[in-house]
């Protein structure tokens, strides 16, 4: 019985869906937790002007940005990780924060 | 039966210690992207940790910054060929190591560069004209910048002499953010600024934590990271040309100026160091890349720290201790 219970909670953790998601920071403040379930495409405001952000399909873009080099657009979709416009001080960070990658940083 | 159960679980569950996680925080400070990893039984331990240490960089940027107007290295600046200023214990550390990697490097590494770096724009693609860099070459010296440890103060001999301290304040910031980590009772994590790595301890699974080196002329996601290496209580910087920088005339114009030229160095397109300090890995990185490939590594040995330099046509030199210490990717 105790066994029983005991594999019931581990199957349960295991079974429920893990709480997918896109942190988006400005500025260091945090301004969206956005579900990657649902589709849609969301504006936030930076110092130097508006950051467009997609999430199509668990995934998550940035599509339109003031910024010079437009490097947070190239970086493409991405379904986890983050990505940075550092000249509009925009992070989306995507899944969750302790998941387990095969990379902890990259120098 | 049922409650009887349910007590020998909550029993069950009270003893068994609180599960380690890994918990994340990212930050846009000093001007680029830090991410501090940690290892803690709870998120608000964690959280706690990771707060306090991110306020201290905050701290660290405001006395360090080369563009604010009231940071100690733009009083040191607006002071040059006038006064001495007097400033922190860790303004102080930053510059006496400056100016050790700069006796080392045979002044590769220089942060009195900030007189001619400050002539480029490299986000609006502007490069000053050869004859302005000549002139203002002969104000980039370290040995012109004078500490007195005594009174806690920097004294630049020339005015007009800028100091910049942009590459190495982010290791140093490394350094200090896992120091006040380990302060906070946290004895496992990775303090990343931009590319200036620090890690310490072990990962909840028992193993290092894994690095992933940047291909320099990586052309999507897939060739992004051309090695990884595991390291734990160690730190590791990778200068490249890829990383500020415009092309103008068919010519890459880039971050790492040559202090004798005042032009990039042309002779490396990444250089990535290990050893034990972050201050010392994002320090050494530049000065190596300048040097070049033969003269760095030879330096990299008689340091005692390990390397990889790829050079400007691609090619690897390795560190001797480094063999089997970085696993490489293998070209698809």
């Amino acid at each position: 019985m105790i066994v029983l219970s005991l594999s019931g909670i581990v199957f349960i953790r295991e079974v429920l869906p893990k709480n997918q998601s896109a942190r988006v920071e400005v500025d260091g403040k945090l301004v969206y937790i956005l579900p990657l379930d649902k589709n849609r495409i969301i504006s936030v405001d930076g110092p130097i002007g508006k950051t467009y952000i997609e999430i199509h399909d668990h995934r998550v873009r940035i599509t339109g940005s003031p910024c010079q080099n437009k490097l947070c657009i190239k970086q493409g979709w991405m379904a986890s990780g983050a990505i940075v416009c550092l000249p509009n001080r925009v992070i989306v960070t995507i899944g969750n924060s302790g998941e387990t990658k095969p990379i902890d940083a990259s120098t | 039966m049922l409650i009887t159960v349910c007590s020998l679980l909550c029993v069950l569950c009270s003893c068994s210690p609180p599960k380690e996680g890994i918990y994340k925080k990212s930050k846009i400070l000093m001007d680029t992207l830090v991410t501090i990893t940690v290892v803690s039984g709870t998120k608000e331990n964690a959280e706690k940790a990771i707060d306090t240490a991110f306020l201290e960089l905050e701290n660290l940027e405001k006395r360090a910054s080369f563009f604010s107007p009231e940071s100690e290295i733009s009083r040191i600046n607006s002071n040059a060929g006038v006064s001495g200023v007097k400033v922190s214990s860790d303004i102080l550390a930053i510059l006496s190591r400056s100016l050790y990697v700069s006796e080392k490097t045979s002044g590769a590494f220089d942060i009195s560069i900030g007189t001619v770096s400050s002539l480029y724009d490299f986000h609006k693609q502007i490069k000053p004209d050869l004859y302005i860099i000549r002139k203002n070459l002969p104000l980039v010296n370290y040995r012109d910048i004078i500490i007195d440890e005594n009174k806690s103060s920097v004294f630049l001999k020339k005015k007009n002499m800028r100091i910049d301290t942009g590459g190495i304040a982010k290791g140093f910031a490394a350094d200090k953010a896992v120091e006040i980590l380990k302060k906070q009772g946290i004895h496992s994590g990775i303090v990343a600024v931009a590319g200036e790595i620090k890690t310490f301890g072990l990962k909840p699974d028992g193993k290092p934590w894994k690095i992933g080196i940047r291909n320099p002329r990586a052309t999507d996601r897939e060739d992004d990271i051309m090695a990884t290496t595991e390291l734990t209580d160690m730190a590791i910087s990778t200068s490249g040309d890829y990383e500020r920088f415009f092309v103008s005339e068919g010519k890459r114009y880039h971050h790492l100026l040559d202090p004798k030229t005042g032009l990039p160095a042309g002779d490396c397109m990444s250089v990535t160091v290990i050893a034990k300090e972050a201050v010392f890995t994002d320090a050494f990185a530049t000065g190596v890349f300048i040097l070049g490939p033969e003269k760095g590594l030879k330096l990299l040995d008689e340091m005692g720290f390990e390397g990889i330099i790829v050079d400007s046509r691609g090619k690897m030199h390795l560190t001797s201790g480094i063999r089997g210490k970085v696993e490489f990717k293998k070209a698809s």
